[in-house]
């Protein structure tokens, strides 16, 4: 172990230094990258081994020594400008979001600047030119986004509170208060006691965060946070189009069709309504869908099938529909002009970074290794069970080394196979309602721009409005008050966001 | 000792019995939800608000935790971390109180006020993170020691303390011929033994509860130690809500939350009882008569 | 003769041999005769310069437009901006306001109820119930903000939490304690109580258990009871740490704490909860603001020092002990 911290330290040293001897001059070659350093976060309750056997496969197939700094994701953004502040710097470095922190630094220098250079490499060209637009900072990419499924909103119910009432599921908004008002009024489950409602919303509010709000926002045609009207870009609250949503929905609140709580429900909790047979709806991301049916298995493993039932984006009153998109991606892979000093390392650094995005890699950092852990059956990974002590090691590494997939041409891993059949057709119609919804889905045009006054004072700005939707809706102001909210947004700073954000949109259309 | 206890005293102390056990329910029964939720299924905690037993009893949750050696690896570099890091600390802090605490100590105001000074002001994360880097202490265990080897409130409760003891003591052990440091060691540092104890148990917690420190200076893996874990496990889920999270993450489940939390506490709390037996009652007497 | 018993360490001695030396005359005389101490005191002044001191630059952080990339040096200059943006922010008010009243509120009460319950336990003779209670009560401390909230949610849950329905029952009211502004405060500081009290009742135990106990028996001779006993025995022997806990206690004030603030937050009782504290922290993820959280923690500290110093000073003003 220490031998070999010597010679991956001996190789970093030798690479430094030719580096440095190369960059004395213009663009001398430099000499091949033998080694990389990569700082990513990860989320689960232990980092993957240095000498684990997925390491091992990703050095021998990028042909480098790879070595990564795991971070904790909780205080990853300290950790990150910890780094930067200090000498020793990553080769790369996995951002986590487009922070205003982020945002400082790349505009300071301290990232490359990879707009227009990547298409000369074949993995990273992207497939998704709006989302790499999204992540952009006013145009400039600063990194290789982390491409992550864009559409993921979904309805999700009891199905079997919805076959005993004899509906159907929920196509429009309308639908929604439907079968909310049944769930509440018609005791679903059969227990001969009003104790039942029909969706369950938790403490949440913040503006532009995929919030049960926002969705059904959109869905009246409020847009993604920002909209254009008459060719200008306005937030999404100052559209008649959100007033007529929160309308709606404080006609559910006020007909008890909606916890009451909502304004302070715990979220760690959220599927214990919907699990505990007292709030029959959820509106969340589709990835929830299956970890509530996981929960009925668990409890009932004989007899959990038809619990969970949900569609995606529902129509809106317009009869179209606007389906709720993320922003399609989580942060990205920057490359810090610290430790990448020339155009010539830049070049064999985005070469690694090809490699990892390339299929195999993809198939290593997602799946994991073959026949170690999975194997391949009907183009999908099949977890090998039993579970061998090599085989659980790689699948409980993985979950962290897929923070470094880039994926910006899309999905080159192989889909993963469900333990059941019955969980297989949840999978596979989740993906399929999901790619539907795409064809539909409403971007937010402001995605790439950074507005100063925004940077400065946007998230007090944004809580004048996003308490005020819940004061509404809870009752304690009437709609000239949630008006007068959007006033003041306005008047405190807001009329220059809109300036702002406008003249970004302007210069880059 | 006799007491004599009038009826109003024994009114008192039945009142005081009762109220004080109602208070160790109270601050109890969380934990004990906490310690049965770490051997109890997902779908029981989400489906029982709480309880004091699973139904289903599991290890699963443990089995997650203690599968991997790092977890185990961190326990016992944690342990050892703080016991080492303990002493070293309270051993910086007495040295430093037995002389401030003599008046006629020349200077001693000014290291006073600048000690006062420096609990309230700070340089910050990031330089002291540069201060730890240049000295060399990055990913070594010292960076987790040195940089809070002094509390400055600490030292002034230990300090205000030594002032209090009588003088007796240490003029007669001057009169045997003792030197100050002997002094410190044989004589005042015995008879100390609650605020000594009271205050390593404060570092020893200090030490044990830091995650900011092994997060900005181990960037070596195999030296994390618990609070790590216990951080990233628990607040992890917290960012639900707010939009911040990695959307292909589905947090891990509440049982193993709870574990994490039993194994990172308990140490701690079975350290305890082990200091209180220097809580005794009348240290002092004998040691001044007459 | 003897000196009376109150003579300390601390205090002046009077020696029969030779002259001890005074505070007045050559420093090196002083020196050679207290080498010891000064030896002692050493690793401590060279931790407090090194740790504390030497990084104590970066409060210019505070005074510039910090971006970790360009480091302290390479950051703009921005002079007070920071301190004017905190200051002239029409929230301002409300959050100083709010914070002080939590601050006054946690002081009044909760610093209180932890001498109390140091006293309670102190007065109990059944070694075994001491002992227990005594470690379960510091429990709470070592649960993290976050338990504690979910736990707040269960037990005042609309509707169905149990303490929502008792305490409902009682005061024939309809109350939602976790959305409602007014009890915003009493629950903050309920769970800090719960949370913290017995912690701190460890540094008053360890001061209680240096009483002399001959006083004690020496006033059951004389007949006092046990609440006479408090007043004038127990209370007086550790009236100098209650005073410098207070003084520090003092000192700290205005920290909130972000944590447990930040999770009991929510639309409805924003007005009252929002601190200094959770406003940084705000401020911070739009910004990514070191200068900014620098700039308010400086303004902290500045109010923290004038507070100790302050309160240190009327302390002995009135004759007591204080941090010196």
């Amino acid at each position: 172990m220490i031998r070999r911290k010597l010679s991956l330290a001996a190789a970093v040293a030798t690479a430094t230094a030719l580096t440095l001897t190369a960059c004395s001059g213009g663009d001398t070659p430099a000499a091949d990258l033998t080694s990389v350093i990569i700082m990513a976060p990860f989320l689960e309750a232990q980092p993957p081994s240095a000498d684990g056997a997925v390491q091992k496969k990703l050095e021998e197939l990028t042909g480098k020594q790879v070595k990564i700094n795991w971070a904790p994701n909780a205080s990853y953004e300290d950790k990150t400008n910890i780094t930067l502040a200090g000498s020793d710097i990553p080769q790369v470095m996995v951002i986590q979001t487009k922070s205003p922190g982020f945002v400082k630094n790349a505009q300071a220098g301290a990232f490359w600047d990879l707009t227009d250079k990547l298409d000369k490499y074949p993995n990273l060209k992207t497939t998704f030119p709006d989302i790499q637009k999204n992540a952009s900072v006013n145009g400039k990419v600063y990194g290789l986004f982390r491409e992550r499924s864009p559409m993921r909103t979904a309805v999700m119910f009891r199905q079997d509170w919805l076959d005993k009432l004899g509906l159907q599921p929920p196509k429009t908004v309308e639908d929604l208060y439907k079968v909310a008002k049944a769930f509440t009024e018609q005791d679903p489950d059969g227990n001969g006691i009003n104790d039942t409602w029909g969706i369950t919303i938790p403490k949440w509010g913040a503006l532009g965060t995929n919030s049960p709000y926002d969705v059904i926002e959109e869905w009246f045609g409020a847009g993604n946070r920002w909209t254009e009207r008459d060719g200008k870009l306005v937030p999404s609250f100052e559209t008649d189009e959100f007033l007529q949503a929160d309308r709606f929905i404080k006609k559910m609140v006020d007909e008890k069709l909606i916890n009451p709580d909502f304004a302070t429900f715990d979220p760690t909790k959220w599927n214990e309504p919907f699990f505990n047979g007292k709030g029959g709806m959820i509106v969340d991301v589709d990835s929830r869908v299956s970890v509530l049916v996981n929960l009925f298995k668990q409890a009932d493993p004989n007899n959990f099938q038809n619990k969970v039932g949900f569609v995606g984006n529902l129509v809106g009153p317009d009869g179209k529909l606007h389906a709720h998109p993320t922003d399609g991606y989580s942060g990205f892979l920057a490359i810090p002009k610290a430790s990448v000093r020339s155009e010539a390392e830049l070049d064999k650094v985005l070469q690694f970074l090809n490699t990892m995005n390339g299929k195999d890699v993809a198939v290593l950092l997602n799946n994991g290794i073959e026949n170690v852990n999975f194997t391949v059956q009907d183009g999908k990974a099949a977890a090998i069970k039993p579970e061998t002590p090599e085989g659980k090691a790689v699948s409980t590494d993985i979950k962290s080394y897929a923070q470094l997939g880039m994926n910006v041409a899309g999905n080159q891993f192989y889909p993963v196979k469900q333990p059941s059949d019955y969980e297989q057709q949840v999978f596979d119609k989740r993906t399929d309602v999901m790619a539907q919804d795409l064809k539909s889905a409403v971007y937010n045009p402001a995605a790439p721009y950074v507005s100063e006054t925004y940077v400065a004072k946007g998230a007090q700005l944004d809580n004048i409005v996003a308490d005020a939707r819940i004061k509404y809706l809870a009752g304690q102001i009437d709609e000239q008050g949630l008006k007068d909210a959007i006033k003041l947004w306005d008047a405190s700073g807001g009329n220059k966001v809109k300036e702002e954000i406008n003249k970004l949109w302007q210069d880059n259309k | 000792m006799k007491i004599h206890n009038t009826r109003g005293g024994r009114i008192f102390d039945a009142v005081n019995y009762v109220f004080l056990s109602l208070i160790g329910i109270i601050t109890l029964l969380p934990f004990v939800y906490v310690f049965a939720g770490s051997f109890a299924t997902e779908a029981e905690i989400t489906r029982r608000a709480f309880f004091v037993w699973p139904e289903q009893f599991t290890l699963g949750s443990y089995e997650y935790i203690f599968a991997t050696p790092a977890f185990v690896r961190a326990l016992v570099t944690t342990i050892l971390v703080t016991a080492v890091g303990t002493l070293v600390q309270l051993a910086f802090t007495v040295t430093m109180a037995y002389p401030l605490a003599k008046k006629t100590l020349r200077g001693r105001n000014v290291i006073l006020s600048l000690v006062v000074f420096a609990m309230v002001f700070s340089g910050g994360m990031i330089p002291t993170f540069l201060l730890v880097k240049d000295l060399g202490l990055l990913n070594s265990y010292w960076a987790l020691i040195l940089p809070a080897a002094i509390n400055p409130f600490s030292l002034i409760i230990i300090k205000n303390f030594f002032q209090e003891l009588p003088a007796e003591l240490e003029e007669s052990a001057k009169m045997d011929g003792a030197t100050e440091i002997g002094i410190l060691w044989r004589i005042l540092l015995p008879l100390s033994k609650p605020v000594l104890a009271t205050f390593a148990l404060f570092y020893a917690v200090g030490i044990w509860n830091d995650f900011m420190s092994p997060l900005l200076y181990l960037s070596d893996n195999s030296k994390w130690t618990l609070q790590m874990y216990l951080r990233q496990v628990t607040a992890a889920s917290d960012l639900l809500g707010t939009g911040n999270v990695d959307p292909n993450y589905i947090p891990p489940e509440q049982g193993i939350k709870f574990a994490v939390i039993v194994v990172a506490t308990l140490p701690i709390l079975i350290f305890y009882p082990f200091l209180q037996k220097h809580f005794a009652k009348g240290m002092l007497i004998g040691s001044v008569k007459g | 003769m003897a000196a009376p018993v109150i003579d300390t360490l601390a205090g002046e001695r009077v020696r029969k041999s030779a002259p001890a030396p005074r505070n007045r005359g050559r420093f090196s005389v002083h020196f050679a005769h207290y080498k010891w101490l000064y030896l002692l005191l050493l690793p401590g002044v060279v931790y407090f310069a090194v740790f504390r001191y030497a990084p104590m630059y970066g409060v210019s952080i505070a005074f510039k437009d910090y971006v970790p990339f360009l480091g302290v040096n390479g950051s703009p200059w921005v002079g007070f901006r920071n301190f004017e943006d905190f200051f002239a922010n029409p929230d301002f008010p409300r959050l100083l306001g709010n914070t002080l009243i939590l601050a006054f509120l946690n002081l009044g009460v909760a610093f209180p109820l932890t001498i109390v319950l140091a006293l309670l336990l102190n007065e109990v003779r059944l070694s075994i119930l001491k002992r227990t209670v005594q470690t379960l009560v510091y429990i709470p401390h070592f649960l993290s903000w976050t338990i504690v909230a979910s736990l707040s949610f269960l037990l005042f849950a609309l509707d169905i939490g149990p303490l929502f329905q008792l305490l409902n029952t009682v005061m024939g009211t309809n109350i939602d304690f976790l959305s409602d502004p007014a009890w915003f405060r009493p629950l903050i500081v309920l769970q800090e109580i719960w949370k913290n009290t017995g912690w701190g009742t460890i540094i008053f135990l360890a001061a209680l258990a240096t009483v002399d106990q001959d006083q004690y028996e020496a006033a059951i001779i004389d007949g006092a009871g046990r609440f006479r006993r408090v007043w004038h025995i127990t209370l007086p022997a550790i009236r100098s740490t209650i005073i410098v806990m207070l003084i520090l206690a003092i000192g700290q004030m205005l920290n909130t704490g972000f944590e447990q603030i930040y999770l009991m937050t929510n639309a409805l009782n924003r007005e009252v909860a929002d601190v200094f504290d959770t406003y940084v922290y705000f401020v911070g993820i739009t910004q990514g603001a070191y200068s900014y959280s620098t700039a308010v923690g400086l303004f902290k500290s500045l109010v923290g020092i004038v507070l100790i110093f302050g309160t240190n000073w009327l302390a002995k003003r009135f004759n007591q002990s204080g941090l010196f």
